[in-house]
């Protein structure tokens, strides 16, 4: 369509008439099944059968095709499409054969499912052995090979090499997701063992407790055992709902799935044998590349337990670990999961969900016809999806879609039914912001903030802060304050100053209150008072960047200005760091505007800044590291009120390479307390951690990148060197020595450039491993480190002071940054151990030091090493 | 995959009208861009406010990030006039966003993102006769985020106070000056279409003219209880 101009010319869009297109019989029959049960399910079932029965000609692949696409992408429909295909049972197939049709569909859909497990599509999988499930409760399916099936997931626990925590998680809750369904049939078979399955899974799970430790969202520094308060592990619920199905001898499993198939009489075949399989090996590429010390430098993100905070009693949403709880999480889980590519249908699909559920599950909705609760159920749909989604959004390390996902998908639920949602959001922000007094996790508090923001920001900010008023008593640094001070940051950053500040409460504007920064976010320019003994060095320089001055003359004046101060400076004050302060402090002054502003700048000065970061004015050199330093420094002073920009300004120094992610953790660790806030300290903040965030991702996408590059000119190289082969195979027969392959010059310098990165990626985690052994375990570390972590000293939480909340802090990033980069940890393992090994002994076993102990055990579970 | 939604980073039927590469070109570059456009901004947003909400979708640890971000300014004044590019380091990130940020807030404005061709110098300039973007040309509504009333609206709303102020010029106090009126009379309505105004599209979203019916977002209210 016509955007611009005025004129619009009539014409029919290209992409607008796309519903209008024509459909063969056989599509719409497919599009029939996926669609199946949208108005009821039940009512529907065998209107739907007879059209497919009716359809002519039978088209086997195209009903098959319907329910792979409805089992495998809509998985609150399985029970009914297990009730449709049941009812196909019913139906000869078409030339009279002595197989019902719905024998036939069964056996194509099989081979999808073997497809799919090929493919290791773990999710479709899942989905699928669902499916067979119900199939067997409906006698479509026999028991034993059911019980085979789910078997052979299990199986995978004892095989020989070391399993993956991500393969044995995800075949894992296939098999149980599985019994939970098919458990009350099985059970009936006296030649089939159940318990071997759930013990296979439990001695599973108990191997995963330590892991557990790492990830769950609630801090206990004391406890080296999981102590799953306020939070569910999902492989935990599994095996908890088996058990008391097991228990009740799997009498509440009709109380727990709709099993709409079980009025139907039995199916006149014999039940289909579910074939044997094999849950194939984890792929193993080959196309690896290793550092030049030899490590591997494949990062495959090892998957934690997947452990979800829990805000609501079980009479407000369900329990997971109950058989009930444990299925419909799964399907809102699933929903969330396979919906990410339409946050707005999704929204709609859960708050339709409680349709596909036993009735009386949830409360009925208002306006909706009242249906009797179910004893122990009538849950609250809101705070079911908001508990549910918010715990997949806080899984640690990292979830599984961005953050904003899970974000946005709230505001499109609170956009659809904002009567209902509004309050079950709000009760949910008010029960975290509870548990940040009770050990939250650092990360856990720095997404629940980011989502507060985000979620406020598109709802006015209407937020009653009044109620938090009472909590300006605890200390600046309780868990608590430093959220708000956070949570307000986040909105100011969204929106401007003076908005937010119309939003807070009195009490919580003034600047004692320290939630409200004193004034707006703006740029500090330290030479700018005329008082300043460099004032007017600075406005020399100042005048020159803005009167747009080429780099060189710039370095000229510097050279100028530099031999002035040197006879004019009183002390001992460093000349060279007082004019790169000068200088990076001009430079950001004037691109201070807008960050393109800043973008401009640094761009006409890169001659100059390269410069600087070598240690000089007018030529370049290797890197100097206390130049760097000054560098970072300065942009911090500049920007000390805004810790968005110093963070956008140190992500475009490393983008320029004026300095290198290495220079930035150790900034990080050494000198960002002093700077920012005036005082040295020893503790590891939020926005420490967005700052090494920053910088290792920098080194780890830099390697990811190159990798990938190398690849693509490996796979061309070798593709020239088989043409080449194959020519002279055919000119002359000769002895065709397979000689290296012709590196071309591209590929040689594109390997030489991986190298350097990931000599630099080892060197960044290095120093970030090295900042926290400082900061938490070598002999200088402050006594706070091994008082905070003591039981007696946790409960005893009500009464610190802020170095003890700084300290607990600092505890949480370090596990955070263990868990969050395992898996390059691991890769460098050796290195980094070696590095730590001159102030701390962390391979060894035990130490007797509880400081130590921790911090050695919190490592070997990172880098996945008994402890 | 999603054979029962249509998933929401797909093409819109945005385009850039005056680009002269043909449609199966665009389509490939499409394919491939790293570039967004974003619009309904108001004229105060600031490029860190659209930073802070766009590096939400980056994938650093894959080499992504934010490269730049170019305001769209009114030709004339040089001053934001509602839209701007946000250009990524890779594909991916510019996708996340149609999932996740379009249709969203920021800055309290719904605003909508489209995949981009790519910045080209020039374009960061708004096409409107009056400078700013065509949208804003013809625009009937009152929209303070966006400088008012549209520019051709604003453009009468001078000229009204232009014969406001000549209007009484003339004014005189002598008795019979001021006349006595007449009875009551009754108005009625009607409202004219401009026939100049831009229409709607399916896709289009949002309030100030961009689409669905809006849904009633007021009504929320988490802190309720």
């Amino acid at each position: 369509m016509s955007y611009h101009g005025g004129h619009r010319k009539r014409q029919p869009r290209e992409n607008y008439d796309r519903h209008e297109y024509y459909e063969t019989p056989d599509q719409k029959l497919r599009k029939n099944i996926i669609h199946y049960g949208e108005v009821d399910p039940v009512q529907e079932l065998p209107r739907l059968a007879t059209q497919i029965g009716e359809h002519s000609p039978a088209n086997v692949p195209i009903v098959t095709e319907g329910f792979r696409i409805g089992v495998t992408e809509q998985p609150f429909k399985i029970p009914y499409y297990a009730a449709l295909l049941r009812l196909l049972h019913d139906r000869p197939a078409a030339e009279g054969a002595n197989m019902s049709f719905g024998r036939q569909v069964l056996e194509d859909f099989w081979k999808g499912f073997q497809a799919f497990l090929d493919k290791q599509a773990w999710r479709e999988i899942r989905l699928c052995v669902q499916f067979f499930a119900h199939l067997t409760v409906a006698r479509v399916v026999s028991a034993s090979s059911m019980y085979e099936l789910l078997k052979s997931f299990t199986a995978v626990y004892s095989e020989i090499v070391l399993v993956s925590h991500t393969r044995a998680s995800k075949a894992g809750l296939c098999a149980a997701e599985g019994l939970v369904i098919a458990g009350v049939v099985i059970k009936d078979d006296s030649n089939l063992d159940i318990s071997e399955i759930v013990n296979g899974l439990r001695t599973y799970v108990e191997s995963t407790h330590a892991a557990k430790t790492l990830v769950q969202p609630i801090t206990q520094l004391h406890c080296d055992k999981p102590s799953l308060e306020h939070a569910e592990e999902w492989l935990d619920c599994a095996l908890a709902a088996l058990q008391t199905l097991c228990a009740s001898d799997f009498a509440t499993t009709a109380d727990s799935v709709p099993q709409p198939y079980l009025e139907l009489p039995p199916v006149p075949d014999a039940p289909f044998d579910l074939p044997n399989v094999l849950v194939p090996p984890d792929v193993v590429e080959l196309d690896t590349l290793t550092t030049e010390s030899g490590e591997d430098v494949q990062v495959k993100k090892e998957e934690w337990p997947q452990c979800y905070v829990r805000l609501f009693d079980d009479d407000a949403t369900p329990d997971p670990t109950t058989p009930a709880g444990f299925i419909l999480r799964s399907n809102i889980l699933d929903i969330i999961d396979i919906f990410e590519v339409n946050r707005k249908e999704c929204a709609r699909l859960l708050l339709e969900y409680p349709k596909w559920t036993l009735p009386g599950t949830f409360k009925a909705r208002p306006g909706a016809p009242p249906s009797p609760p179910a004893e122990g159920k009538n849950w609250d749909l809101d705070n079911t999806l908001i508990e549910t989604i918010l715990g997949a959004c806080f899984v640690l390390p990292e979830s599984t879609h961005k953050v904003i996902y899970y974000i946005t998908l709230i505001t499109e639920l609170a956009k659809s039914s904002p009567i209902t949602i509004g309050p079950a959001v709000g009760k949910s922000i008010r029960k975290l912001y509870g548990l940040l007094a009770d050990g939250l996790d650092v990360e856990v508090a720095h997404r629940f903030a980011e989502w507060f923001a985000v979620h406020m920001s598109n709802f006015l900010f209407s937020w009653p802060w009044k109620e938090w008023i009472p909590d300006l008593a605890l200390v600046p640094q309780h868990p608590k304050r430093a959220f708000m001070r956070r949570a307000v940051e986040f909105e100011i950053r969204l929106s401007y100053y003076d908005r937010i500040l119309r939003i807070v409460p009195d009490a919580m504007a003034e600047p004692e209150a320290q939630v409200m920064p004193d004034q707006a976010p703006g740029p500090e320019f330290e030479y700018e008072e005329p008082g300043n003994p460099y004032h007017e060095a600075a406005q020399s320089v100042l005048n020159l960047l803005r009167g747009r001055a080429k780099p060189e003359d710039v370095m000229t004046h510097l050279e100028t200005v530099r031999n002035q101060l040197s006879e004019t400076a009183e002390g001992n004050v460093n000349v060279d760091s007082l004019l790169r302060s000068i200088t990076v402090q001009s430079l950001l002054s004037i691109g201070s505007r807008s960050f393109s502003h800043f973008l401009n700048a640094i761009e006409r000065y890169l001659p100059l800044l390269r410069n600087l970061a070598a240690g000089h004015i007018s030529d370049g050199g290797v890197p100097h590291a206390e130049a760097r330093t000054d560098i970072m420094s300065a942009v911090a002073t500049v920007w000390r009120r805004s810790r968005h920009m110093v963070l956008i300004v140190f992500d475009k120094l490393m983008q320029y390479q004026i300095v290198d992610p290495t220079d930035v953790v150790a900034w990080t660790f050494d000198h960002c307390p002093a700077v920012t806030s005036r005082q040295p300290k020893t503790t590891f903040n939020a926005f420490q951690w967005d700052l090494l965030k920053l910088a290792l991702d920098k080194a780890n996408g830099r390697v990811m990148v190159q990798r990938k590059k190398v690849a693509v000119l490996r796979r061309e190289a070798d593709d020239t060197a088989a043409v080449a082969i194959a020519g002279e195979n055919m000119e002359v027969d000769a002895d065709a020595d397979l000689a290296p392959a012709g590196e071309s010059p591209q590929l040689t310098s594109a390997i030489k450039a991986f190298t350097v990165l990931t000599r630099e990626q080892k060197s960044a985690l290095a120093r970030a491993m090295d900042g926290f052994i400082d900061y938490l375990a070598a002999k200088s570390s402050s006594t706070k480190v091994a008082e905070v972590i003591t039981e007696h000293a946790w409960h005893n939480r009500a009464n610190w002071e802020d170095d003890a909340w700084e300290t607990w802090e600092t505890w949480g990033w370090y596990r955070h940054w263990g868990r969050t980069y395992s898996s390059y940890l691991r890769n460098y393992k050796t290195t980094l151990e070696a590095v730590a090994s001159d102030k701390v002994r962390i391979s060894n076993s035990s130490d007797p030091d509880p400081v130590v102990e921790l911090f050695r055990r919190t490592w070997n579970i990172a880098v996945g090493q008994d402890s | 995959m999603a054979h029962i939604v249509t998933p929401l980073d797909q093409p819109s039927n945005y385009k850039d009208s005056q680009s002269r590469v043909d449609r199966q070109t665009q389509n490939d570059l499409l394919s491939k861009t790293s570039t967004l456009y974003v619009g309904n901004l108001s004229f105060y947003t600031t490029e860190e406010q659209i930073y802070e909400l766009f590096s939400k979708c980056t994938n650093p640890e894959d080499g992504g990030g934010i490269k730049r971000i170019i305001m769209g300014l009114d030709r004339n004044t040089r001053t934001p006039c509602g839209f701007c590019f946000v250009e990524y380091y890779s594909h991916a990130e510019a996708l996340a966003c149609l999932r996740y940020i379009s249709g969203t807030k920021l800055d309290e404005r719904i605003i909508r993102c489209d995949l981009d061709l790519g910045y080209r110098d020039g374009r960061q300039f708004g096409r409107g006769k009056s400078g700013g973007q065509v949208r804003d040309e013809h625009r009937q509504d009152y929209d303070p985020g966006r400088g008012g009333w549209g520019a051709q609206a604003q453009r009468a709303e001078i000229e009204r106070k232009r014969e406001m102020e000549e209007r009484y010029n003339d004014a005189q106090d002598v008795p019979g000056a001021v006349a006595g009126g007449g009875g009551d009379w009754k108005d009625t309505e009607h409202t004219v279409e401009n026939p100049l105004k831009r229409a709607r599209s399916p896709e289009d979203e949002g309030d100030s003219g961009r689409g669905e019916p809006r849904p009633k977002v007021e009504e929320h209210d988490a802190g309720r209880m």
